[in-house]
């Protein structure tokens, strides 16, 4: 087998790790959640904003940890300030993964039972799922990012099939008039469309892992501008294909745009159900990023084993998983992950920086 | 060893899940039904009499909602094969209840089949219902459930919403032939453009009026589309009717008239007609302080298809040039007709002059759209044909 010994990946396969992480369960409620915000048609500005700005996160997260040549923020967080802080920082930088990954699973579950297996209960997708990814896991990062090559293609190509074939009802005048409102609704909407890039914080452990370091901001723009590309065509058929006066009376409004349309004569007459069945595997690859880091994160922590963590981190996830009691608390979460994921740069990368570069400062003149 | 062992126990648990599909229920034992109909309750004598033995709802009735489910069992098979071809394809199946999904569940009471909405393509409204319970309330289950695709179409109907669900020509499914109707709207703007459920729920959201195309049926099984139905959106409710003529206005004025016709009669009293090759619209709407007015150029190109009048050769361009003025008088007619119905009968808005104000003047429309009906029905609108006749087919003298 070609199992490597470093398990490094190449920069592309680091670029598809980083659009796994953000592209999952975000593109199913992201238009209602801009629109809720920005009130205007115009948030595709928002939207394309906010990728500016985690761009700019994501160059920050990525000089740093290109200071530390083969670690990880978990190994290099304690040089920085010191062994106690790192620790608690860390804790809760591997506390957001697990919150995500069972996130991620839960909402995969809702949406599965709700519009495909109406009378599966609950675990039964959301175990298998769990178990499938601990197997691949299992494999290192290696033969992970080999799947998640193969499978985002896929899942891209079905995506944007479905959009295309929405062009029947997509009506220009729903996104006019641009900018009716001033600029004012745009930054409004820019503070939904930052939390639809949660799952950035990966680049953390993702530069550690690549052959070529010095490589990783190509690597790492290239990975954010497929999810903002994405995010940017979903904002815009949904909205020209719907208007945002329906896509607020709407749960899971991209699935919606997909339900109004009927194409005959394809070999698929509804959208929505080849969509989702391929976007399910979308959501395995965005799962698996999470649970990747969460495990990475505590056996470099506790120096154990990556294995044995993998498979005491199934149940934590099924609990977390398991915790939103209904619909309006996993959403509740979903907000609360978004902002998180803000909050945990202001605290680890963002000070780390600083402080790193002061003491850098400090020791050349000491020197 | 170990990574073996691993393979083998993750195949094993792997297995469990491999036994069949879960949830998975057999299509011959569900009911599809794909047209819905909803009235004022008006029992059937089947309901009541299952009510006198104890059956239906207690509660006071107020919508009888019917389906349509296709196909009926297929009975038998050798035997009824030879006199097929007069059965109906389809069976239509009414409840009477207050809430739309108590009423689908009741089917579950009388029915050994459940029945599902997957394959739900029209919905009809009798406006009798329309007028007494807002639309909302009718479709909110319609809009809420996770069978019923959003791109089922909605209609009105002027008598019983339930009889336009019904054919007497034995091979037709009566919601399909509504469907497969909507598409004619490049043979005769007449016909509205699709309203799906979607544009309802956006409607619904920013308390906008709007129209819903008209179906009207006979005894013998015939149905007709005849113009449409205004639900005011202030209300959410039906408040009157526009006929076909006011329809094919609408068209003209959205510049959606890619087919359809104008007739009048010329100066010699012989009828002639026009067949519409293209029809586009422009809506120029002028902010004046407080004043608002609209323009709307409208330019079309046609055919002289049918004239009546034998003294005078279609190919003559002083005939042409007249029949130009007539049509042109013609359609101003239907367009002031039009106006005088939205502006002074009804105050509505409902031809697309709202939407045209708020793609160019933002700041304004949000300052009317709360009573938009209202300051609407005082805003002057002018109109500018130009008809041009391209050609007069293949007849010269």
């Amino acid at each position: 087998m070609f199992t490597r010994s470093d398990d490094k990946i190449t920069s592309t396969q680091a670029s598809i790790f980083l659009t796994d992480s953000v592209l999952g369960a975000g593109i199913l409620t992201m238009p209602r959640a801009v629109v809720v915000a920005g009130e205007t048609p115009d948030v595709w500005l928002s939207v394309l904003l906010g990728g500016l700005i985690v761009m700019v996160l994501i160059v920050v997260m990525v000089k740093l940890s290109q200071q530390f040549p083969e670690k990880t923020v978990f190994q290099y967080a304690g040089i920085v300030i010191g062994k106690v802080p790192a620790f608690i920082l860390c804790w809760l930088l591997i506390i957001f993964f697990i919150t995500i990954a069972g996130f991620e699973v839960r909402v995969l579950a809702e949406v599965t039972l709700f519009f495909l297996l109406e009378g599966t209960p609950m675990w039964a997708t959301m175990i298998p799922f769990i178990w499938v990814s601990g197997y691949l896991l299992f494999g290192g990062l290696n033969a992970t990012v080999r799947l998640f090559q193969l499978i985002l293609p896929v899942s891209l190509f079905v995506l944007i099939v479905s959009y295309l074939l929405s062009i029947r009802i997509f009506e220009v005048d729903n996104l006019l008039p641009v900018l009716g409102d001033g600029l004012l609704p745009v930054f409004k909407g820019l503070k939904a469309t930052v939390l639809i890039f949660a799952g950035f914080e990966v680049v953390m452990f993702l530069v550690a892992h690549m052959q070529h370091p010095e490589k990783a901001i190509k690597a790492m723009i290239a990975g954010i501008s497929v999810p903002l590309a994405i995010y940017f065509f979903t904002i815009i058929f949904v909205i020209g294909g719907m208007s945002i006066d329906a896509i607020l009376r709407s749960t899971w409004p991209t699935i919606d745009l997909l339900r109004s349309f009927e194409v005959a004569g394809l070999f698929f007459e509804r959208l929505e159900f080849p969509f989702l069945v391929i976007w399910m595997m979308q959501l395995f690859c965005n799962f698996t990023c999470y649970f990747f880091g969460a495990s990475l994160g505590i056996s470099q922590l506790l120096r154990i084993k990556f294995r044995p963590v993998i498979f005491a981190m199934m149940p934590i996830i099924y609990l977390a998983s398991v915790i939103p009691q209904d619909i309006n608390d996993l959403f509740a979460l979903g907000d609360i992950i978004g902002w998180s994921g803000i909050i945990l740069f202001c605290l680890i990368p963002l000070p780390l920086s600083i402080i790193w570069l002061i003491r850098r400062k400090g020791l050349r003149q000491d020197a | 060893m170990r990574r073996l062992s691993y393979l083998i126990g993750m195949m094993l648990l792997c297995s469990l899940l491999l036994t069949g599909c879960w949830s998975s229920k057999e299509i011959e034992e569900r009911s599809v039904y794909v047209g819905m109909a909803v009235d004022l309750a008006n029992k059937t004598t089947a309901e009541k009499q299952l009510e006198s033995q104890g059956g239906g709802t207690q509660v006071q009735p107020l919508i009888t909602a019917t389906i349509q489910i296709v196909p009926l069992k297929s009975v038998g098979r050798g035997q009824q094969q030879a006199e097929s071809g007069s059965i109906k394809k389809y069976l239509n199946v009414s409840e009477t209840g207050n809430s739309i999904f108590e009423i689908m569940r009741n089917y579950s009471l009388k029915r050994d089949r459940a029945v599902i909405g997957h394959h739900l393509k029209v919905f009809v409204i009798s406006t009798e219902l329309a007028e007494k319970i807002e639309l909302h309330k009718l479709l909110d289950f319609l809009l809420r459930d996770n069978d019923i695709r959003p791109s089922s179409m909605v209609f009105l109907s002027r008598g019983k919403a339930m009889d336009t669900l019904e054919s007497d020509e034995p091979d037709e499914i009566p919601a399909f032939r509504i469907r497969d109707m909507v598409r004619n709207k490049f043979r005769n703007n007449k016909i509205y453009k699709e309203v799906i459920l979607t544009n309802l729920d956006g409607y619904f959201h920013a308390k906008q009026s709007f129209i819903l195309q008209n179906i009207a049926a006979a005894d013998t099984g015939e149905i007709e589309f005849t113009g449409a139905g205004i639900i005011k959106g202030s209300t959410n409710k039906w408040i009157g009717d526009l006929d076909q003529e006011n329809l094919s206005a609408i068209s003209w004025i959205q510049g959606d008239s890619s087919g359809g016709l104008l007739k009048t009669v010329n100066d010699r009293n012989s009828i002639i007609t026009y067949e519409i090759l293209s029809g586009e619209s422009k809506i120029i709407p002028k902010v004046d302080g407080e004043r608002l007015s609209f323009h709307v150029d409208i330019k079309t190109e046609g055919r002289l298809i049918e004239t009546w009048d034998a003294e005078e050769t279609a190919s003559k361009a002083f005939f042409l040039k007249e029949a130009e003025q007539k049509f042109e008088q013609k359609l101003e007619t239907m367009l002031q007709n039009l106006m005088k119905k939205m502006q002074t009968e009804y105050k509505v808005e409902v031809a697309g002059f709202g939407d045209r104000l708020r793609i160019t003047h933002p700041k304004v429309w949000k300052k009317v759209k709360d009573d938009w009906d209202d300051i609407f029905s005082r805003a002057t609108v002018s109109f500018d044909i130009s008809l041009k006749i391209t050609d007069y087919g293949s007849s010269t003298e």
